[in-house]
């Protein structure tokens, strides 16, 4: 269907044919691991043991960004916040999905490398993954809204009831480190997407997702800090003051609004293809939910 | 024609709210002053709010490999003497977040919370830059620093030529 829309497109106006004018960030090496942001921003020793934070950077306003906010993930912040809400919400709701075993099913026999469980444990660790009964790479949270509506619920992907199920999904996978294979295969494609997107100028503004988070990390807009795109994918669905539960989609759509460009529907091609892109950056960091952020 | 396959082809390829999954009607209240739209997480919800937003964005190309349209180039400015600029307006549109919103980035005088990406204009003046220099810069950044990340307000066109010669009356008032 989309192949045939593109090449009604390209017959009706055959100026379409010449590429779009678009310009690009010049781009960094990306390494599909966490460890990688040692070249990036050299922040990496302050945050790689989330059990081993330095309290007094944590404290100081102009070093805080060294430890990529991560002193606002379990177990360095034990307070409790509307996060841990979701999650209690999410187990009730999942327990009521899943009253005839169909819903976790769903969710766990379509894993990579046709590994079947029959076990939550870890299952957040390897998603996006591609599922052969949607046929595309997919996030958690499309795959939760596709699991639900198969068990005849409404679970949109970005509301709060989906975060809820993928942050208690989540939980079973705490302490585990987030593991995609992004060397092959239809996730090595959306890596190479996810990348390119990354770097794609566009909106209002003319600018890339690497125009702030490459080269410009720790600096401030205003009171707003620039994070490293390393380590970033492991504390979502996340609880955000302001927005309130928050998954990964719903937080790019914000993005896009900030840079000034309409917002794509969460589960959108282009925002999987980041999400894939950020999630293997967070490669080999450990889940942390329900967790914070300003 | 043109313009109404294309935002076609924009809803259809790039999933926005406007055009996937949801029909126009559902989506587009015929009083609502924008088409941009906004997701609201309502609490204890399955559903995702679709809200206005602030600023109709829908002429812009979204994050999106298949959206057909192209930024524009960059380009010369078409700078005429005198600047003929008001100062006094200059630091409003240098203070609006929908405007200029330079203060995201720099620090402005009388700002207590500014950005740190770009230089400090404190004393912008004392750089004894011409009219014709910060006019380019403000109008399209690209033409003298390629790699700047700050937008090119004029090729854009966010600011009009009397807005980028107030702000620019602005600068050179910052001794």
């Amino acid at each position: 269907m989309r192949n045939l829309i593109v090449v009604l497109g390209l017959l009706l106006a055959p100026a379409w044919a010449d590429e779009p004018y678009k310009e690009y960030t010049p781009a960094e090496h990306f390494e599909p691991h966490v460890s990688g942001d040692s070249q990036l921003t050299g922040t990496y020793r302050y945050w790689k043991d989330p059990t081993k934070l330095d309290l007094r950077l944590a404290g100081h306003p102009d070093d805080s960004w060294k430890l990529n906010w991560k002193h606002l993930d379990y177990p360095f912040n034990k307070e409790m916040h509307a996060g841990h809400l979701a999650l209690d919400r999410g187990l009730v709701l999942f327990n009521k999905l899943n009253r005839a075993g169909t819903f976790k099913n769903c969710l766990v026999m379509y894993r990579l490398n046709g590994q079947y469980e029959t076990t939550l444990r870890g299952l957040r660790t390897h998603f996006p993954a591609y599922r052969t009964d949607l046929r595309r790479v997919a996030g958690l949270e499309e795959v939760i809204e596709h699991c639900a509506a198969l068990e005849s619920e409404t679970l949109q992907n970005g509301s709060y009831d989906n975060s809820a199920v993928s942050i208690y999904i989540a939980s079973q996978s705490l302490g585990m480190p987030i593991k995609i294979d992004v060397s092959s295969g239809p996730l090595r494609e959306a890596w190479k997407r996810g990348e390119r997107l990354f770097h794609q100028k566009v909106g209002r503004n003319n600018m890339s997702c690497a125009s702030c988070h490459v080269g410009r990390v720790g600096q401030s807009l205003r009171a707003t800090v620039v994070t490293s795109p390393y380590g970033d994918a492991a504390h979502y669905p996340v609880y955000r003051d302001r927005f309130g539960i928050t998954s990964l989609h719903i937080r790019f759509a914000q993005c896009s609004l900030d840079l000034g460009f309409n917002a794509l529907k969460p589960g959108s091609p282009a925002y999987t293809d980041v999400e894939v892109f950020l999630t293997a950056l967070t490669n080999g960091y450990p889940v942390s939910v329900p967790s914070e952020r300003p | 024609m043109h313009t109404i396959w294309r935002v076609i082809l924009v809803a259809f390829l790039c999933g926005s709210p406007l055009g996937y999954g949801y029909t126009p009607g559902e989506m587009v209240d015929s009083k609502m002053p924008t088409k941009t739209l906004m997701p609201k997480v309502k609490v204890d919800s399955g559903r995702l709010e679709w809200v206005p937003y602030a600023m109709d964005l829908s002429p812009w190309p979204t994050l999106c490999e298949d959206d057909p349209r192209a930024m524009p180039r960059p380009q010369h400015a078409q700078y005429v003497a005198p600047l003929r600029g008001d100062a006094v307006r200059g630091r409003m549109i240098v203070m609006d977040t929908r405007r200029g919103n330079c203060v995201t980035c720099h620090e402005i005088p009388g700002e207590d919370w500014p950005g740190t990406f770009g230089r400090k204009l404190n004393h912008y003046k004392q750089l004894r830059m011409s009219d014709a220099d910060i006019y380019q810069q403000i109008y399209d950044v690209r033409i003298t620093a390629p790699r700047a990340v700050m937008p090119p307000f004029g090729a854009l066109g966010i600011l009009s030529d009397q807005d980028i010669r107030d702000v620019v009356a602005y600068l050179q008032s910052l001794e």
